[in-house]
């Protein structure tokens, strides 16, 4: 543990990025969490008599169409994008890793099956996928998420599946199950904490992912605009105003939607070298 | 981004900027209307199953109608279609009978279809019968009392008689709508199967008429290609030889074509765009409050608590009106809000309601209703309207939670709405429609009236529909204004429908580009436009 | 006889797609028989009249023979918003997605692979810092944003980018139809000038497809060089006095490829049906946007057809892939060697 720790070290400071990385995603989770107590205007309530304003000192990005503070509301949009990010992740990680988990212990019947499946899943156009399913759900975060995690569901299916099967012949899974302990056992204890590294660095290279399939889902249309302030949704929706030079509306929430998409991909980097130090040189 | 990438990327761009591309000569770019629009047209048979608005376009110039609108001048010089005025286009003239119950049109003896095939009354005939055979056409040839095709009776070759058993003042208008095109019947039927007698599969994506331009080419949500009809006599010859007109689903690059100069004209330029180009002034920006278009808040008569007038009264008094008008709709618009409460302002309808923002009156009547603490529901809207439709439903949102109604937004893509409001299942919602004939009962009659999605209040009132039925006959001026104004009356007390506004059509073009024409379906009249 | 028998094995996953396709579409809650009785004349009669002429008031599970004994015969219905059959809207765009996306997958490969290869040979130097800034930045940004911000730049700003709409000046008319693409049609067709108007539409967008795809291209080659460069047969090799332009072109880059070329696979496939948004924010008549079109207007074929179209071509490339794999494998290059 204590070798860990000091590779933690060793990854954050030796490496510029990751610890830059680190230091902003510890801005977003403050953010997230703090922000509506933080900011200097209601991000849901609007002023038409401001409308369309662009940055001040009263209004440091600005306002949009109904006159509501693009920075209020682009600190507070933190909490959701997260909320998104992370849910739309973890759903696909442990239903993902427990499928395949199973399938590549016990093989068989079932692991032909659900293979299949799997396989029939990534034939899709995952996009449209995620599109047609929103669309027949409904319009909702919560229906983005889903879309979000089934389309991702393949790869982690995949990814678990291929981890446990090259574990499971392995001699201490072996004696393991010689020395009388349940497959439940033998699954929890021993495989699925060797597997998880390998998936979290999946996962938290996916987290920058999902956030963006959800600001292209709201771009078509498809993506509810609650009240609640998202990136992607502002982004798309200040795309409508660039061209008559209210950039504003796109250029905040686009670089905080960017940065946090750069920091997730820098920290899955960092996560990946941490886990799998063969990789580095 | 990678500056190796981007150096490649800028001098690739910038090598292609310098090779000449624009074969077509100067002279014929001048000679050509390049329109640039978000929707495509789906079919060329106005009384298909399905056909979008867009398609209006390539059928209205591409075929004659026995009748057209007139034509009168806005203040801005804009030329607006006179629905009161109906004069000859294949028709040279038409007389209406004394009993009123039959209309004779007189063919133009020279008009010809493109293939040089002169115009005969028997092509309108079976124009006109295609209409009635089919269940589109005949749902709206009905409102004109025309049902089946012995109503339709050929003189000679160059006049046909149109006989309803009823007179009826919506017969003569309904022949200068979208839907009966005289069609080439010839050229029609051989293309007609057994199956398909109509040949309404081939008419679907083949033109057979004799209007003002011919179709050269067609791809499906890409582009349209018609060229000028030079043969054509039922009017001044366009002035346009070749009208390309290209599909683009984004509003920005539609917006960036017409600044550039690239494109001559962007049809349905959303408000916000309007607002910002007509003030940049590079392009004109000609905008017209749509007749008989409208946009409101529908609230469902058969459901708890709209089904109580005083519930909806409230939220008509606590709609905030000035500020959706301002910031959804940048003021494109004619607002029917406001206005003079109660009783009838004109024989105009839609018409202002009568109801200005007023939060207090709204919580007193929702306690009168006995919703003293408010109560719950959902507002629905159609993706397609969202531009306009999001800032409305989170001002609503905002203001109806002042007076404790507490909104949930539900945004619902396209095709969705309509099975939704079909099955009356839709409590509270944003939605806009248009008559294309202007008279008051008609409104009232789709709008107000019946089972079908369009009496999006699920108005039932007894009197109301009394008055329907009268005033649809109705040839007494006296009598028929006087029924109009207590339905006028009506809409306004009870409130099944709020009308927010006439949204404007916002159409932008080069500054050479005139003669624009403003017309009931709202899509371009290429029969007027012109370089200057 | 081994490609035979994976030709047969795509048919279960196909049909798996075709199925769970035309339940989602009919799950869409929309009843299209409303949705295309648009006229406010339309009363309840008009919409049955139009169900029963669309086959809609049959029973699902009928619905769904004619629609196999349909698709048996290669015919994949109708689309009611075009008025085409689905076959002939899908042929006359499928061209047009997979130039542009073939386009930007080159485009990116080019970019994508002396990155990673230079990053892997020199670890934690300039390059490879680069390296990762570069395939992080590009996949930080919603295609869309990037697409508009190129647009505004480019043409509007600073003119030197033709008008981003469609595939070819709007004056110019397409060369004679020989493969589909504009690129090669244009050349067949002996005519120059077409074909640079065809290559000047086409940067921007592929350059916003190719910025999203160098990610993981760069990403994959970078590791997998690494993983090849310290693996026990190099240092072997490195020890034996072999030259260095040798051991890295040769044996590492040659097993570094396996990994690669699985992601070239998928992260192709994925761009292919990923494009919807490049197409709509350019206007590129591809089946992406056709699709979306569809969907939102509840017309069943198109949607079905393009799923299938696009799963279809996703199992032949990754088929591509495993035989790519035969030819490439490390272990005939190092006994040839």
């Amino acid at each position: 543990m204590h070798d860990r720790l000091a590779m933690v070290r060793h990854v954050l400071l030796d490496n510029p990025p990751n610890l830059i990385a680190s230091l902003v995603l510890l801005a977003l989770l403050i953010a997230a969490f703090l922000g509506p107590w933080v900011v200097p205007y209601d991000p849901i309530a609007t002023n038409t008599r401001v409308a369309l304003q662009a940055p001040s000192a009263q209004h440091w990005f600005g306002t949009d169409q109904l006159g509501r503070d693009v920075f209020s509301r682009t600190v507070v949009a933190a909490r959701l994008d997260l909320v998104i990010a992370f849910a739309a992740v973890l759903l696909s990680l442990a239903l993902g890793s427990a499928i395949g988990a199973a399938i590549g212990y016990f093989r068989g019947a079932l692991d032909a099956t659900v293979s299949r499946v799997v396989d029939v899943l990534m034939a899709f156009p995952l996009f449209v996928l995620a599109m047609a399913m929103v669309a027949a759900l409904g319009n909702s975060v919560t229906n983005v998420v889903y879309a979000t995690a089934v389309i991702n569901l393949p790869f982690y299916i995949r990814l678990a599946r291929a981890e446990v099967s090259m574990r499971s012949t392995l001699g201490y899974i072996e004696a393991a199950r010689v020395g009388g302990s349940s497959h439940v056992r033998i699954l929890c204890v021993f495989l699925l904490p060797n597997i998880l590294p390998s998936l979290v660095v999946q996962a938290s290279l996916n987290l920058g992912w999902a956030v963006l399939n959800a600001a292209g889902l709201s771009f078509i249309g498809l993506g509810v605009r609650a009240p609640t302030p998202e990136w992607g949704i502002m982004v798309a929706e200040g795309a409508q105003f660039i061209v008559s030079g209210r950039w504003w509306m796109a250029l905040f929430p686009g670089l905080a939607l960017m940065l946090a998409v750069f920091c997730f991909n820098l920290l899955g980097d960092g996560l990946r070298d941490i886990v799998d130090p063969r990789n580095r040189t | 981004m990678d500056r190796r990438e981007f150096g490649i990327g800028a001098a690739a761009v910038a090598l292609a900027g310098l090779v000449p591309m624009h074969r077509a000569t100067a002279q014929s770019r001048a000679e050509s209307l390049r329109v640039l629009s978000e929707g495509s047209p789906n079919s060329f048979d106005p009384i298909g199953i399905g056909v979008n608005r867009s398609s209006i376009q390539v059928t209205w110039n591409t075929y004659d109608r026995l009748v057209r609108f007139g034509t009168k001048p806005r203040e801005d010089g804009t030329l607006y279609y006179d629905y009161f005025t109906i004069e000859g286009e294949l028709a040279e003239r038409y007389e209406i009978s004394d009993d009123k119950r039959s209309i004779t049109f007189h063919l133009r003896k020279d008009a010809t279809f493109h293939d040089g095939t002169p115009v005969t009354a028997e092509d309108v005939k079976w124009s006109l019968d295609r209409i009635v055979a089919s269940p589109i056409g005949k749902a709206q040839f009905s409102t004109g009392s025309m049902t089946t095709p012995d109503q339709f009776e050929v003189l000679d070759a160059q006049t046909i008689r149109i006989t309803t058993p009823k007179p009826d003042r919506f017969t003569l208008p309904n022949m200068a709508t979208t839907y009966p095109i005289i069609i080439n019947s010839k050229l029609a039927k051989s293309h007609a199967t057994d199956a398909d007698p109509w040949a309404s599969e081939w008419l679907k994506t083949n033109i057979a008429g004799g209007g003002p331009f011919k179709l050269d080419s067609a791809v499906p949500g890409q582009s349209v290609t018609l060229s000028r009809n030079d043969g054509w006599k039922n009017g001044a010859l366009p002035g346009f030889q070749r009208v390309l007109w290209q599909v683009v689903p984004n509003a920005q690059s539609r917006r960036t074509s017409l600044e550039r100069g690239d494109a001559d004209i962007v049809q349905d330029l959303p408000p916000q765009d309007a607002v910002s180009l007509a003030q940049e002034a590079k392009v004109k920006v000609v905008g017209v409050p749509m007749a008989g278009a409208f946009q409101f808040i529908g609230m469902n008569g058969n459901m708890a608590p709209f089904n109580n007038v005083k519930v909806r009264q409230a939220v008509a008094y606590a709609l905030p009106y000035q500020q959706m008008f301002e910031a959804a709709l940048f003021k494109r618009g004619r607002p029917l809000f406001g206005g003079k409460p109660g009783e009838a302002d004109g024989m105009e309808f839609p018409q202002p309601l009568g109801y200005a923002t007023d939060p207090a009156k709204a919580k007193a009547l929702l306690a009168e209703a006995g919703f003293p603490t408010g109560f719950d529901t959902t507002f629905s809207f159609e993706l397609s309207l969202a531009t306009v439709a999001e800032p409305v439903s989170l001002l609503i949102q905002e203001a109806l939670g002042q007076v404790g109604i507490r909104v949930t937004i539900n945004k619902v893509p396209g095709g969705q709405l309509g099975t939704l409001l079909e099955k009356k299942e839709v409590p509270f919602f944003f939605e806009g429609s248009a008559a294309y004939l202007s008279d008051p009962d008609y409104f009232f009659r789709i709008f107000y009236n019946g089972a079908t999605r369009w009496n999006f209040g699920s108005y039932a009132n007894p009197e109301f529909q009394g008055l329907v039925e009268k005033t649809r006959f109705e040839t007494d001026k006296p009598v028929y204004e006087t029924e109009v104004k207590r339905m006028i009356t009506l809409a306004k007390e009870e409130v099944p429908i709020i009308l927010l506004w006439q949204p404007t059509l916002d159409t932008g073009m080069q500054k050479s580009v005139d003669g624009y024409k403003y017309l009931f379906h709202r899509m371009l009249e290429l029969r007027t436009l012109k370089r200057v | 006889m081994w490609v035979l028998s994976r030709l047969l094995g795509i048919v279960p996953t196909l049909l798996g797609v075709v199925i769970a396709t035309f339940v989602l579409t009919h799950l869409l809650p929309g009843d299209p028989a409303v949705f295309f009785a648009n006229s406010p004349t339309a009363d309840a009669a008009t919409i049955q009249a139009i169900r029963e002429k669309l086959g809609l008031d049959q029973p699902l599970w009928r619905q769904y023979l004619i629609y196999m004994g349909d698709l048996l015969q290669g015919d994949l219905g109708k689309s009611i918003t075009t008025g085409q059959p689905v076959a002939r809207d899908l042929m006359q765009r499928l061209p047009a997605s997979a130039e542009l996306t073939l386009t930007a997958f080159l485009l990116a490969v080019a970019v994508a692979l002396p990155l990673g290869i230079g990053a892997a040979l020199r670890p934690r130097s300039l390059i490879d810092h680069a390296c990762r800034l570069i395939s992080t930045a590009g996949v930080s940004l919603p295609t869309f944003v990037t697409g508009l911000l190129l647009i505004y730049l480019f043409y509007y700003l600073a003119g030197v980018s033709p008008e981003p709409i469609g595939r070819l000046d709007p004056f110019a008319a397409p060369p004679p139809t020989v493969t589909g693409f504009f690129l090669i049609d244009t050349l067949l067709a002996g005519d120059p000038a077409s074909f640079l108007s065809a290559l000047s539409q086409l940067i921007l967008p592929s350059v916003t497809m190719a910025l999203f795809a160098l990610a993981p291209l760069a990403r994959m080659t970078r590791s997998a060089m690494l993983g090849a460069l310290g693996s026990e047969f190099i240092r072997t090799a490195r020890a034996n006095g072999l030259r260095w332009h040798k051991i890295v072109f040769s044996y590492a880059l040659r097993n570094a490829m396996l990994p690669i070329v699985t992601t070239f696979g998928m992260v192709f496939s994925y761009m292919l049906g990923a494009n919807v948004l490049v197409e709509r924010v350019f206007a590129w008549p591809g089946v992406g946007s056709y699709a979306l079109d569809a969907l939102i207007a509840l017309d069943y074929g198109p949607v079905q057809g393009f799923m299938l179209v696009m799963a279809a071509i996703f199992v032949l490339v990754n088929l591509i892939v495993d035989i790519a794999y035969g030819v490439i494998d490390p272990r005939t290059g190092l006994t040839n060697a």
